[in-house]
């Protein structure tokens, strides 16, 4: 009776504890801005249940994999126990389900078998982090607070297991000892192994042992329960609600700032007027958490520092500061801080004097100009979290509030503003590459204006993009197509010097203002030729027209060259003669934003397998690719300080396959992995072509 | 004081220069138009000014003499952060006809000082600064690549050969600024976007001046020939070419 009562009083003592620091999290989410998140359930649920319940992409690493599913599943069957210690506590009674007979015998030993298993992943993953040190625990971010937290995890998880054990091994031996009138379930298929240990000592030592790994094991677990929620290990209870709230949209695609919108029509149109109250304050992106969304904020609390975002990352692998998981905890210990300030009613005297502190006390600029914005984190997280959601929504505050851009990116911008184009070049050049060639190839362009006046509406519109129409080498890739095209007797049309920056650049840049600019004017130009359909070699256009011009009704069905040149191919229209390639080994490099942002990993490929070569696959290829470096106006500006530049790891990444010829289907990986071969001195015995070209020169046109 | 920084409305440095009427008027179809870069630096620096708590600058005025065409390049310099602008409605036509135009209006105002770029990027005449300050009866300073207010105190600097020239000034003056006035041009924020439409933007008449001057004809730049490559190896091709072709050795 008496330890019930005392049982009952820990229990409901640690349970309001537990549910004040929950409610307290709950607030603290909700600091965040408020975000409808209601759409497609069942896919919401599919992706619960596989990448949460499942632990899907836990599988990418197999041995962590394996060792987590042991100590996951320990954790829910194990806590089936915890129903009858429960009501052993509460009730007084001892071992409550015994009379279900051999059946709770068979469930115990199950339960003591998945112990044993938490108990050697637990101790597997204490060897790894301390022993073997394995690089993603030790970095800069892995200070001593999260380094020892996650021990104190791992060796609290070991302590409430051998208690099991021992309070089962105890009890067996009870059992058998007519003086301690235990209840008779026999004993268990581990416990067995270690009694024993224990069998020479009198029944009261034995009661006492058993009788203290029973409390030690509830009271463990309750203090436990009360430590996770200020621990990494919130993740337990989190990542549920967190992937199912996760983004369904590509990857590549960035969410839209109404209130820009409103700003750029203000500009464009010239008797557009304010419906709302003009006078609302926003911020624009994020300078504190309260600027980013409550679902971000549930990332930050969703976190269990494991590392894997960070260890894939491009700018983290060679040297830069960057590292998403220090953006997800830095965005936590934020919000704590804010939360902590703001709830907190006692400290408001001395406290109110100190502001709270930005994201930008946490952050430096330098982290985040370092992102490529290749998807490598938001894909390789385990619970979809989105540090990069959290890296642009701040790139944005930097651009839009502060004007704070690298300088080499405020020039991009205003060429793009002034010229249409990244790099200061007259938009009225935009044809210059087709005319020579029109003339030498015998070959016609045709522009949209002048078969429009013609009354004739092409199939396609060829999107040639800056690097097209402006880049030399690029140009011979843009070139190999339109003569694919025309082989092919397609109808297209491209916009010549009406074509402008389709803003994918500005967009990553944090130049939301001018992305909406060039977004409304393009879509405006394509409506007004009624375009459908749009082909482009540039992986950056194709998700920008595919994904994120919807957002202004602009809706194109958005082709990359790379698909239509496997339809061509499958469907027999493109007969491969030449066997130029035959004898070369040829790899092909994913480019970010055809890859993880829009998940084509496929059509590059089967082009590639009907040309008569050997295919040799780089180390980290499809989804787990390495950015070539220029994504997220990286192109238009210096690296930031690291040990070595992006694109000569994944140049050489590539080298290593002993390839002769490096494949890309992007004018950013081109330009990069050509600059790449040079800084490698392999100009002579490796060659870089585009998927196109490899097509144009089999086709031998 | 209050700071007037005069804005040029020049087209984009790509654009493809062309012109009608028998190569005697610019052709500006479809040419996009930027703040004249001398006058963008000029205006960053009267905002650091402006922006200075040791400075006695207060308010920055920008005014142009341009046609209604000419309002998107002055909203952006009011979203840099000029205060108020003012417009001349006209279409400017050489340098005597605005440095009148600008002072037509300028006499008017309590000048703390005037701030030129020392050459515009369309037609590089180099001669406005000095009409206007001639037109006010102000002195000027030219090739100015410095200025400080400290209260109520300026000082221009001057690059000079070898060295710098600093120049303390009453007010008010015109001060014709030369590019290191500023390091960059200041890039517009969203804020200063959504403030610059509220901002005033005054049109002004002012009677027309004598047309001094007409344009005969302009000539466009020889195409630049092919560029030649030569190979590393062939160092006595790039000396022959060098010397009997370029005829540079």
């Amino acid at each position: 009776m008496f330890t019930s009562i005392i049982f009952i009083l820990i229990l409901s003592g640690a349970t309001i504890i537990f549910y004040r620091k929950v409610r307290k999290i709950r607030r603290s989410i909700n600091l965040g801005k408020d975000i409808e998140i209601t759409d497609n359930k069942p896919l919401r649920w599919r992706r619960v249940l596989f990448i949460a319940i499942g632990q899907k992409k836990m599988l990418q690493r197999p041995v962590a994999a394996l060792m987590h599913i042991f100590v996951y599943v320990g954790f829910i069957i194990v806590n089936m126990e915890m129903f009858e210690i429960l009501i052993d506590g509460i009730s007084g009674s001892h071992r409550l389900f015994s009379f279900y007979g051999k059946a709770y015998g068979i469930m115990l030993s199950i339960f003591e078998i998945i112990t044993l298993t938490v108990m050697l992943g637990c101790m597997v993953f204490l060897v790894r982090r301390n022993l073997i040190k394995v690089n993603r625990f030790w970095s800069k971010e892995m200070t001593k607070w999260p380094r020892s937290d996650a021990n104190i995890i791992l060796i609290t998880e070991l302590l409430l297991m051998s208690a099991i054990l021992i309070m089962n091994a105890t009890d067996g031996i009870l059992q058998t000892r007519p003086d301690a009138h235990y209840t008779q379930v026999g004993s268990f298929i581990i416990s067995g192994i270690i009694q024993p240990i224990f069998s020479g000592l009198p029944s009261s030592s034995l009661i006492i042992i058993e009788r203290f790994c029973w409390w030690f094991h509830i009271v463990g677990v309750l203090v436990f329960l009360n430590y996770i929620p200020y621990s990494k290990h919130f993740h337990v209870f989190l990542s549920f609600p967190n992937v199912y709230y996760s983004k369904l949209r590509p990857a590549g695609e960035m969410v839209n700032m109404p209130s820009i919108t409103k700003e750029v029509k203000f500009m464009l149109e010239e008797n557009y007027s304010d419906q709302d109250d003009d006078n609302e304050v926003v911020t624009f992106g994020a300078k504190t958490v309260r600027d980013l969304t409550w679902k971000h904020l549930m990332d930050a609390y969703s976190c269990t520092e494991c590392g894997r975002c960070t260890s894939s990352c491009p700018a983290n692998i060679t040297g830069k500061k960057l590292s998403p998981r220090k953006i997800v905890m830095d965005t936590r210990d934020n919000l704590e801080e804010v939360a902590d300030k703001l709830f907190n009613k006692k400290s408001s005297g001395k406290d109110d004097k100190k502001n709270t502190r930005s994201l930008f006390d946490f952050i430096s600029a330098e982290e985040l100009w370092a992102c490529t914005t290749c998807n490598a984190c938001t894909y390789e997280c385990p619970v979809n979290i989105d540090p990069l959601a959290i890296i642009l929504e701040m790139r944005r505050y930097l651009v839009l509030e502060e004007s704070a851009a690298p300088g080499p990116l405020n020039n991009t911008f205003s060429n793009i503003e002034n010229n249409g184009a990244p790099w200061q070049f007259s938009q009225e050049d935009r044809m210059e590459w087709a005319k020579e060639f029109m003339e030498k190839q015998k070959i016609d362009v045709p522009v949209m204006a002048d078969l429009f006046a013609k009354n004739e509406k092409p199939e396609y519109l060829f999107w040639v993009g800056s690097s097209g129409a402006f880049d030399d080498r690029y140009k011979n890739v843009v070139k190999a197509f339109v003569k694919i095209l025309t082989h092919l007797g397609v109808s297209y049309a491209v916009l010549g010097t009406e074509e402008s920056s389709t803003g994918d650049v500005a967009r990553r840049a944090g130049n939301e203002m001018l992305f909406q600019m060039q977004a409304m004017m393009n879509i405006e130009l394509l409506n007004g030729y009624e375009v459908k359909k749009i082909l482009t070699c540039d992986p950056h256009a194709f998700n920008t027209f595919k994904n994120e011009y919807p957002q202004y009704d602009g809706n194109y069905q958005v082709i990359h060259h790379t698909q239509f040149l496997k339809d061509q191919i499958e469907a027999g229209n493109l007969k491969v003669k030449s066997l130029i390639f035959n004898k070369k080994i040829i790899t092909y490099h994913d480019p970010c934003y055809l890859g993880r942002a829009n998940g084509e990993y496929d059509a590059p490929r089967r082009v590639l397998n009907f040309i008569p070569s050997e295919k040799k696959e780089m180390k980290r290829n499809k989804s787990n690719a390495l950015c070539c470096g220029a994504g997220g106006g990286q192109m238009f500006k210096e690296a930031e300080k690291g040990d070595k530049e992006i694109f000569i790891e994944r140049t050489e990444e590539a080298l290593e396959t002993g390839a002769d010829i490096i494949v890309t289907a992007c004018p950013y990986c081109m330009a990069m992995i050509t600059d790449g071969i040079k800084y490698k001195d392999k100009v002579e015995d490796v060659k870089n072509y585009d998927i196109a070209e490899i097509v144009s020169l089999s086709l031998e046109i | 004081m209050r700071v007037f920084v005069c804005l040029g409305n020049v087209p984009d440095t790509t654009t493809k220069v062309k012109f009608t009427e028998n190569n005697s008027v610019f052709d500006n179809t479809g040419v996009q138009w930027v703040i004249n870069p001398w006058d963008e630096l000029a205006l960053t620096r009267a905002m650091e000014l402006k922006e200075d708590s040791g400075s006695s600058v207060e308010k920055v005025t920008v005014i142009t003499v341009g046609t209604k065409s000419a309002e998107p390049t002055i909203r952006k310099a009011l979203a840099i952060g000029a205060d108020d602008a003012i417009r001349i409605n006209a279409e400017p036509t050489d340098a005597y006809d605005v440095a009148a135009k600008l002072a037509g209006v300028l006499k008017n105002e309590d000048i703390g000082f005037v701030m030129c770029g020392i050459e515009s990027c369309d037609y590089n005449g180099s001669a406005v600064g000095g009409m206007l300050s001639e037109f006010l009866n102000l002195p000027s300073v030219s090739s100015v690549s410095g200025i400080e207010v400290k209260g109520e105190k300026v000082s221009v600097s001057r690059t000079i050969d070898g060295g710098k020239e600093i120049i303390s000034i009453d007010t008010p003056f015109v001060a014709i600024v030369q590019k290191g006035i500023s390091i960059e041009p200041r890039i517009p924020a969203m804020r200063g976007i959504m403030m610059a439409r509220k901002k005033p933007l005054n049109v002004v008449e002012v009677p027309d001046t004598e047309v001094l001057t007409s344009h005969k004809s302009f000539e466009l730049p020889q195409p630049k020939p092919p560029c030649k490559i030569v190979n590393p190896e062939n160092v006595k091709e790039l000396f022959d070419l060098l010397q009997n072709e370029a005829k540079v050795l």
